[in-house]
């Protein structure tokens, strides 16, 4: 069966094609395209700009995908969507084109969770079979545990997604938000050598940003550092304070800020881990390109003689092909959207989703 | 051009998008009526209609197939919530109209056989 997925929820639009062999082999990507809407250094992206850049590509998207797949309209079973959570205009803009093709097309429509996309396409690129499931974007910080039809929700962020403290730090230091700002973060924080006292803030299963993000701003303030880095001026270079000692550099806020942060994930996911009794993390969504944190991840797994499953960045940040196949597993355990259901919601838990296909 | 004036909504614009045929008319007006309207100062009212007559005199004897007009009414309470609801409708419609452009069955049948 083929099914095509359509995502836009955050900044990027992406739309994929998936074939799920009938003889059960695994599932083939026929098709991953996305575009992604890169807000200017020092800014981040507002819907109403996001929902521009989402309807102008959104066609040209799913055009180019029919062709990388070399599919027709009769070979495809379904046609999926983001139905949510996420950010308002830009979600409506895949949300109203799944509903055309499926009028034009004739198909039906499978409204699809964001995090459960993210944990399918994770589980079926790395054969992770039961993990404890680490969700870390720009919008969504979850450990997730799958148990009787749900993926339930052991801890969460309380505030804010890790991925929006590192985004929020990335435009007090006007990083540039090209490709993502979380991935300039990591490469000045390779740079960076020193480690700055921030608050660390675990509470039980759940952990907090806000005040992280609070303090690690003042310190940038504090230091000067909250503008571009001027020519010639390296990020890794400190100024001086009143004792001619050395103030920390921006290199040192992204290390700082990188090594707290992601220490209080693998600290919640363990927990997790030790709850449920299961020795395998799949870490998923954008945050989850970053190195360090499978880095450190890594770590603790094997300390506890387990393994970390993680993505490259084709599946990590969104995409669509990851709603096609959340999307077709749905529609085979007999899952559908009637038209007059097929809206957006920016709220959708993830427990909210009954896994009718898996036992 | 509000028929029955609605003095709570006193502001109204009426839009008529002629199409090809009913099928897109008529795909047009299901696709974008799931959205409901955000602002509780709007209101909508989407029908098909024949070119040349507003849906309100439509008569009863009009086959469906020549209803190849989508016509959308927005009132509202102020002239700032019209003209907001009435670009929200023109995006969404422009997104509509690129895939009956680019995606239709025969038109993407037409560019395999090229």
């Amino acid at each position: 069966m083929i099914a095509i997925g359509l995502e836009s929820s955050a900044n990027k639009v992406g739309v994929g094609i998936i074939l799920h062999p009938d003889n059960g082999d695994t599932p083939q990507v026929l098709a991953n395209v996305r575009h992604t809407y890169v807000a200017p250094p020092g800014e981040g992206f507002l819907p109403k700009d996001t929902a521009r850049h989402h309807r102008y590509w959104v066609v040209k998207l799913v055009k180019k995908a029919l062709q990388e797949a070399r599919v027709s309209v009769k070979d495809v079973d379904c046609i999926c969507y983001t139905k949510g959570p996420g950010m308002g205009a830009p979600l409506q803009s895949a949300a109203i084109t799944a509903r055309m093709l499926s009028l034009l097309w004739s198909k039906e429509l499978v409204g699809v969770n964001h995090c459960v996309g993210h944990i399918e396409m994770g589980r079926a690129v790395t054969g992770a079979l039961n993990p404890v499931v680490l969700y870390v974007s720009g919008g969504n910080t979850q450990v997730i545990a799958y148990s009787s039809q749900r993926y339930r929700i052991f801890g969460e962020t309380l505030d804010m997604a890790v991925g929006n403290c590192l985004d929020r730090f990335a435009r007090t230091l006007r990083i540039s938000n090209d490709p993502a700002p979380g991935y300039n973060i990591e490469q000045l924080a390779k740079k960076g050598k020193r480690l700055v006292d921030l608050p660390y803030t675990v509470k039980g299963m759940d952990i907090s940003m806000s005040g992280i993000l609070a303090a690690i701003d003042s310190l940038a303030v504090s230091y000067g550092l909250d503008r571009e880095a001027k020519e010639g001026e390296g990020d890794d270079v400190p100024t001086l304070d009143a004792e001619g000692n050395p103030n920390p550099t921006r290199a040192d806020l992204c290390f700082s800020l990188q090594e707290t942060v992601y220490s209080m994930l693998v600290e919640i996911t363990e927990r997790a881990m030790a709850h449920v009794g299961s020795k395998q993390v799949l870490i998923v969504g954008g945050v989850g390109c970053n190195e360090r944190l499978q880095e450190m991840m890594g770590i603790m797994a094997r300390d506890r003689g387990g393994s970390v499953f993680a993505t490259d960045e084709r599946y990590c940040i969104d995409n669509g092909i990851m709603i096609a196949q959340a999307g077709l597993l749905a529609y085979k355990a007999g899952f559908r959207t009637p038209l007059s259901e097929s809206t957006c919601t920016q709220r959708f838990r993830t427990d909210d989703v009954f896994v009718g296909w898996r036992d | 051009m509000a028929e029955i004036s609605n003095p709570e909504f006193p502001y109204s614009l009426t839009i008529s998008i002629p199409l090809p045929t009913n099928r897109l008319a008529s795909s047009a007006l299901r696709a974008i009526e799931v959205d409901t309207e955000l602002s509780p100062f709007v209101r909508r009212s989407m029908a098909l209609t024949t070119p040349d007559t507003p849906s309100k005199s439509l008569e009863a004897t009009v086959k469906e197939e020549e209803k190849t007009v989508l016509e959308a009414t927005y009132r509202a309470t102020t002239n700032r919530m019209l003209r907001v609801a009435v670009n929200g409708f023109m995006e969404s419609l422009g997104v509509v109209l690129g895939v009956m452009e680019e995606l239709d069955v025969d038109v993407l049948e037409a560019e395999v056989q090229n």
